[in-house]
C-alpha cells in the first residue's frame, strides 16, 4: 500500500528548480510514496520571511501544516531548507501553547483554518532511510550511480529532531542511500555546511568563496559529483560555481544533481538525462 | 550458625514465579549457600518445621486466590496443627498486578502466617507489580545478603537470636538487624555507610519541573552519606513497591486549590486506597513545594506528610515546608536529612547517635563541592569503547598540516580533554592544545563539526556510536588562525570586540530610594532577557558558529554582534551610545555580513536566546534601513513576492534586489549562462511554457518565469499579511 503524504516541493521546484519537482514525482512512485498535493500551501519562508517578522513566517507555515492536517496527513518535502524551517517553526507552536493559540486566532479569523501540531515533517531522505528502508531501495535500482558522489545535506535539515534518527553533525544517510544506489560516496567534512544562500543577492563576495570551498573540499576529496539533498543549495552551488571559481581561483567545476534526480535515474526514469550525466562527468567536467 | 539451611519456595501459576525462585537458588549458590527449591506442590505443611531459613516468592491468581500449585499447601497450613517456626527467618515476595483488586493478595497471606507462627521477618514484603524483575532482584539480593552474611558468622548472633527472643516487637525490630549490629559494631561508621542495601528512595511530584530539578540534586548529593539516590517519577511509580524500602524521600510541589500535581494524583489516589501497603520500617522525609500566597501552602507536601505516617513509616526529619524561594531552604534542609537517611541501616533500623559522625565524615569530602548552590555532580561511569581519534596537525615551522589517527580503547565517560591529555602523555608530547578547567571557554575546540569545551564533553556523547565504535575527527575551531595543532590565535576576535566598544556608556537615569542608598533599578524580566541573549559561554565558541566567518573577512562575528545587540536593549545605555551600537551592527561588518544564521542555531553550545537575539538585530537593522539596499531589498521582495502569489518569484528578486548593474555583472561572470542553458545539464525543456518564446530569457531552461501563478485560496494569504505586517 501506498504512503500518502501531503506534498511541499520547496521554494523554487517551480522555478529555477523545475528538474526537481519534474524528477520528484517519478521518484515517489517508484518507491510507493502517494504524493497529495497541498493546495493552497506557500513558500516556507526559507528563513528569509524571518528577518522581516518573524511570526509573519510562523504564521504562514501554521496555515501550511493546518492544510496538511485538514488532509490527515504528514508532510514529506524535498528540500532541506524547507524541511528544516517548517521543523523549526513547528516545533515553536508546539513548544509554546500561548503562541499555537494566537496564531490560530489569526489562522481562524484570516483562513478559517486551525492547526493541533499533531503532524510531521519529513525530509524524502528520512522517508527513505526510515521508513522504506535501504534494502528496499537497493532491489528497486535499475541504473547503478557507480560515481565517487559527495553528498551534501546544507544546515537547515541538520538540526536537532529535524534529521531523523541521523547525527545532526555527523550524518550518513545521504551516504548509505549512495551505496544502497550503487554508488561511492565521498566523505567529506563541507557536507552540513552552509553555502550562505539566504545571503546570495546581500553578500555574494562572501557567498560565492562559501560555494567555492564547498565544491573545492567535495573535488579534493574525489567526488565526480555532488548530489544535494536542498534545493535552493543545489541551484546555487550549480549556478554560481563559475563565477565562485573566477572570484576564488578555486576549481569548482563539478556536476551539482539534486537528490530526486540521482534517485530517479537510478530507478531508471529519464535514461537519457543519465547518459547526459555520464558524458558530463566523464568529458565535460561540470 | 556454622551452616545455614536455605527453603526456596515458589507458588506460582504461569511460571513467573518458579523463574524467580531459579535466579534466586543460583544466586545462593554463589554465596555459598546450599539452597533446595521446591514448588509449594511438592511440599507438605510438616515439612517446614525445623527449616531455618525461607525465601517465598508466590504470585496471585483470580480474586485474591493462591496459585494452583500452593491451594494444597496453603489449606493444609490452615489446618489443625500448623508447624511452629520460632527459630525460623522468613521473607516474602509477592507478585501481582495492581490491576486487580487483591493486588498480591497471596503474598500477603502468607507473610502474615509466618509471623503468626512464631518466624521471624528477614526483610519486609516486597509486593511487585507486572514489571516485577528489578524489584523481586533487590529482594533476592538484599534477603540472600542477609542469610549469608548471617552464615559467615557476622550476623549470626543476631540470626541466633532471633531464634531464641522473638516474643516481643521490641526484639523483632533488633532481631532483624544483623547488618545493624554488623554495620554498627563499636561505631562502624564505615561500615554502615558502605554496606548492604543503601537505596534512597527519592519520589518526586512536579508539575513545572522545580522538584524534579530538586531530587536529581539531592540524589547527586546522596552519594556523599554512601546512599544510592534512586529518583522516581511520581507518575507510574508503584507505591507498593516502598513498602520493602527502608528510606524515602518525598519532594511534592502544590497545585491550584491544595492539589497534587498532574503526575503525583495517581499515585496519591492509590495511596489512600485500602490497597495500600503499610510502610513500617520505612523511614521518610518531605519536602513540600508551594507558594504562600495561595491558601492551601505546600498541601500535597502536607498530605503525603499525613499518609506515610497512617501507613506506620517512621518521620526521620520534619517535613520542609518552601516558599517560591526554594533553592536555599531545601539546600539546609537535605543536608539535615539525608545524614539522618543514612543513619538508617539496611535492616531499617535507624541510628541517631551516627548522625552527627556522618556528618562530620561527609564535611570533610563536600568540602569541595562543586556548582553555584553547592550540590556535587555525578560522574556516570560507561564501559570502555572503541574510539578512532583523528586530531588535525599544523606545524607552523614547516607550514605542513596533516592528521594523526589514533585506535584505542577507552572509557565512554572519558572527556575529549581527558583524551587529548591521554594521548600527549603517552603518545605525541608535541600534541598541542589549549588545556584547562573543565569549564574554560578557551579550550573550545571541533569534534566532527560539533563545536564543544572539551573538558565537559564525554566522548560517548559527542559523537554516534556505528559499527561498536566512535570516531572523533578533532579539529581547531574554524573562523580561527591556527598557532599549532588545535591551539588557535583568539587575538583577531579579541580586536573585533575592542573595535566595538563594548564598555558601558550609561543615561543619566532617576535612581530608587533602597536601604542600600539610592541606585538604580531595573525591571528583572529586562534584565532577564539581557542577560540570556549574552549568556553564551565560550565568545569563541559563538564567533566559531557561523560559516560566514571564514570566508567574510571583516565581518565582526555573531559573538561581538550578540553583545553589542545586548547592550543596544539595555535601558542603562545611553542614547548617543545607542546610536553608536545601530551603526556598527548596520555597518558592512555588522549583522548584514551574517550570510546563514542556521549553522548558528543548530550548535547546542549557543544557547536558543543568542541566535534569536541575532535574528532581532537583523530584523531591527533592515527596519532601520527601511529595507533598503540589497539586504533590504531581497528580504522585502521575497516577502513581498509570497505575499503576491503564494510563491517565491525569482525573477522578481533577481531584478529588484541585484539591479541592472549586478544582473549585467550575472551575464558576463557567466551566472546567466548557466542559467540560460540549465537544460543542457538538466536535460529538461528549452522553454518552460510558452513565456519562454514571449519573453525570453524568462522561461529558458533554469531562468525563472516572470510570474507566478497564485496558490489556491490566495486570499487567505494576502489576509495572513494584512493581519500581521501591513507594510507588504
Amino acid at each position: 500500500m501506498a504512503m500518502k503524504y501531503a506534498y511541499h516541493p520547496g521554494n523554487i521546484a517551480h522555478s529555477s528548480a523545475t528538474e526537481v519537482s519534474q524528477t520528484m514525482e517519478p521518484t515517489a512512485r517508484s518507491l510507493g510514496i502517494e504524493l497529495l498535493p497541498m493546495n493552497g500551501a506557500t513558500s516556507c519562508g526559507a528563513g528569509i520571511i524571518r528577518q522581516a517578522n518573524d511570526l509573519l513566517q510562523v504564521t504562514l507555515n501554521a496555515r501550511n501544516f493546518a492544510i496538511a492536517e485538514s488532509m490527515g496527513m504528514d508532510i514529506i518535502t524535498p528540500c532541506a531548507a524547507t524541511a528544516g524551517n517548517l521543523n523549526e517553526d513547528l516545533a515553536r507552536l508546539n513548544g509554546d501553547p500561548l503562541l499555537l493559540a494566537k496564531t490560530n486566532e489569526v489562522l481562524q479569523r484570516t483562513s478559517g483554518l486551525t492547526m493541533s501540531g499533531k503532524l510531521s515533517i519529513h525530509h524524502l531522505l528520512h522517508v527513505i532511510v526510515d521508513e522504506i528502508g535501504l534494502d528496499k531501495v537497493s532491489e528497486k535500482v535499475r541504473n547503478p550511480i557507480d560515481f565517487p558522489i559527495a553528498g551534501f545535506y546544507g544546515p537547515n535539515m541538520q538540526q536537532e529532531g529535524a534529521c531523523g534518527e541521523d547525527d545532526v553533525f555527523d550524518p550518513q544517510y545521504l551516504e548509505l542511500l549512495i551505496k544502497a544506489l550503487g554508488g561511492e560516496p565521498v566523505m567529506w567534512e563541507s557536507r552540513t555546511q552552509s553555502v550562505g544562500v539566504p545571503g546570495l543577492f546581500s553578500e555574494e563576495a562572501t557567498v560565492l568563496r562559501q560555494i567555492a570551498s564547498t565544491i573545492n573540499d567535495a573535488k579534493s576529496e574525489g567526488a565526480a559529483m555532488i548530489v544535494s539533498a536542498c534545493t535552493l543549495s543545489h541551484t546555487a552551488l550549480d549556478i554560481y560555481q563559475g563565477k565562485a571559481s573566477r572570484a576564488t581561483g578555486l576549481l569548482t567545476n563539478i556536476p551539482v544533481i539534486h537528490l530526486t534526480e540521482m534517485l530517479a535515474f537510478a530507478f531508471g526514469h529519464y535514461n537519457n538525462r543519465l547518459a547526459q550525466l555520464r558524458t558530463r562527468i566523464a568529458v565535460i567536467g561540470d | 550458625m556454622s551452616t545455614s539451611t536455605l527453603l526456596i519456595l515458589f507458588g506460582s501459576e504461569s511460571g513467573n514465579s518458579e523463574d524467580l525462585a531459579s535466579i534466586a537458588e543460583k544466586q545462593a549458590k554463589s554465596l555459598g549457600l546450599s539452597p533446595s527449591v521446591k514448588g509449594m506442590e511438592e511440599m507438605e505443611i510438616g515439612d517446614l518445621d525445623g527449616a531455618q531459613n525461607v525465601l517465598i516468592f508466590c504470585s496471585t491468581w483470580g480474586e485474591g486466590e493462591m496459585p494452583d500449585n500452593a491451594v494444597d499447601l496453603w489449606e493444609a497450613a490452615n489446618g489443625d496443627s500448623p508447624p511452629s517456626l520460632s527459630g525460623c527467618n522468613f521473607a516474602v515476595c509477592a507478585l501481582g498486578d495492581t490491576s486487580y483488586e487483591f493486588f498480591c493478595q497471596s503474598g500477603k497471606d502468607w507473610d502474615g502466617w509466618f509471623e503468626k507462627q512464631g518466624a521471624t521477618r528477614l526483610l519486609d514484603r516486597v509486593d511487585c507489580d507486572v514489571e516485577y524483575d528489578d524489584p523481586a532482584a533487590e529482594f533476592t539480593t538484599n534477603a540472600l545478603t542477609l542469610i549469608a552474611s548471617a552464615r559467615a558468622g557476622t550476623g549470626g548472633e543476631a540470626l541466633s537470636s532471633a531464634e531464641t527472643s522473638v516474643e516481643s516487637d521490641e526484639s523483632s525490630e533488633e532481631t532483624g538487624s544483623e547488618e545493624a549490629q554488623d554495620e554498627t559494631a563499636s561505631g562502624d561508621l564505615e561500615g554502615l555507610i558502605s554496606s548492604g542495601d543503601r537505596s534512597l528512595v527519592i519520589l518526586f511530584g512536579s508539575q513545572s519541573g522545580n522538584s524534579e530539578e530538586l531530587a536529581a540534586k539531592i540524589s547527586k548529593d546522596a552519594k556523599s552519606y554512601g546512599l544510592v539516590g534512586e529518583v522516581h517519577d511520581m507518575d507510574g511509580f508503584d507505591f507498593n513497591s516502598l513498602s520493602g524500602k527502608k528510606r524515602v524521600m518525598v519532594l511534592c510541589s502544590t497545585w491550584g486549590e491544595g492539589e497534587m500535581p498532574d503526575n503525583a494524583e495517581d499515585m496519591w489516589q492509590f495511596a489512600i486506597s485500602d490497597s495500600a501497603s503499610r510502610l513500617e520500617g520505612t523511614h521518610f522525609a518531605i519536602c513540600a513545594l508551594g507558594d504562600t500566597s495561595y491558601e492551601f501552602f505546600c498541601q500535597s507536601g502536607k498530605d503525603w506528610d499525613a499518609r506515610f505516617e497512617g501507613l506506620g513509616a517512621t518521620r526521620i526529619i520534619d517535613r520542609l515546608d518552601c516558599d517560591v524561594d526554594y533553592d536555599a531552604p531545601a539546600a539546609a534542609w537535605s543536608l539535615e536529612a539525608l545524614p539522618a537517611l543514612a543513619a538508617v541501616d539496611s535492616t531499617g533500623q535507624f541510628h541517631e547517635e551516627m548522625v552527627d559522625s556522618i556528618k562530620m565524615y561527609v564535611s570533610g569530602s563536600l568540602a569541595g563541592a562543586e556548582g553555584d548552590d553547592g550540590f556535587s555532580l555525578p560522574e556516570i561511569r560507561s564501559e570502555p569503547v572503541q574510539v578512532g581519534v583523528t586530531v588535525f596537525r599544523y606545524d607552523p615551522e614547516t607550514s605542513s598540516t596533516g592528521t594523526d589517527t589514533w585506535i584505542c580503547s577507552l572509557p565512554g565517560h572519558m572527556s575529549v580533554l581527558e583524551v587529548l591529555r591521554t594521548l600527549k602523555s603517552s603518545q605525541d608530547g608535541s600534541l598541542t592544545f589549549r588545556d584547562g578547567s573543565a569549564d574554560d571557554s578557551n579550550t573550545a575546540i571541533s569534534v566532527n563539526g560539533r563545536l564543544i569545551l572539551p573538558g565537559l564533553s564525554r566522548i560517548d556523547s559527542v559523537a554516534p556510536m556505528r559499527e561498536g565504535a566512535i570516531s572523533l575527527r578533532i579539529e581547531p575551531l574554524p573562523g580561527f588562525e591556527v598557532i599549532r595543532d588545535l591551539a588557535i590565535d583568539p587575538w583577531p576576535l579579541e580586536r573585533k570586540r575592542e573595535f566595538s566598544n563594548p564598555w558601558m556608556v550609561a543615561a543619566t537615569r532617576e535612581g530608587a530610594h533602597t536601604p542600600q542608598g539610592t541606585m538604580g533599578i531595573m525591571d528583572p524580566a529586562i534584565a532577564a532577557r539581557i542577560h540570556s541573549m549574552r549568556d553564551f559561554g565560550s565568545q569563541n565558541i559563538l564567533h566559531s558558529s557561523s560559516d560566514a566567518v571564514p570566508h567574510a573577512n571583516g565581518y565582526l562575528g555573531p559573538a561581538v554582534i550578540a553583545s553589542s545587540w545586548s547592550r543596544r536593549n539595555d535601558p542603562r545605555t545611553s542614547p548617543s551610545k545607542g546610536e553608536e551600537i545601530d551603526s556598527l551592527l548596520s555597518s558592512p561588518n555588522g549583522i548584514k555580513a551574517e550570510t546563514d544564521l542556521a549553522p548558528i542555531k543548530r550548535q547546542s553550545s549557543v544557547p536558543s536566546a543568542v541566535s534569536e537575539a541575532l535574528l532581532e538585530a537583523k530584523n531591527s537593522v533592515l527596519t532601520g534601513d527601511g529595507f533598503n539596499g540589497k539586504h533590504g531589498k531581497h528580504v522585502w521582495w521575497y516577502t513581498w513576492t509570497v505575499k503576491s502569489s503564494g510563491m517565491v518569484n525569482d525573477t522578481v528578486i533577481y531584478r529588484q534586489a541585484l539591479g541592472p548593474f549586478a544582473l549585467l555583472g550575472n551575464l558576463f561572470s557567466g551566472v546567466t549562462a548557466r542559467m540560460v542553458l540549465g537544460f543542457t545539464r538538466t536535460g529538461g525543456n528549452v522553454f518552460n511554457g510558452m513565456l519562454g518564446m514571449v519573453a525570453p530569457p524568462a522561461g529558458i531552461g533554469k531562468m525563472p518565469k516572470q510570474f507566478n501563478s497564485s496558490v489556491d485560496n490566495h486570499h487567505e494569504v494576502v489576509a495572513i499579511f494584512n493581519e500581521m505586517d501591513g507594510r507588504f
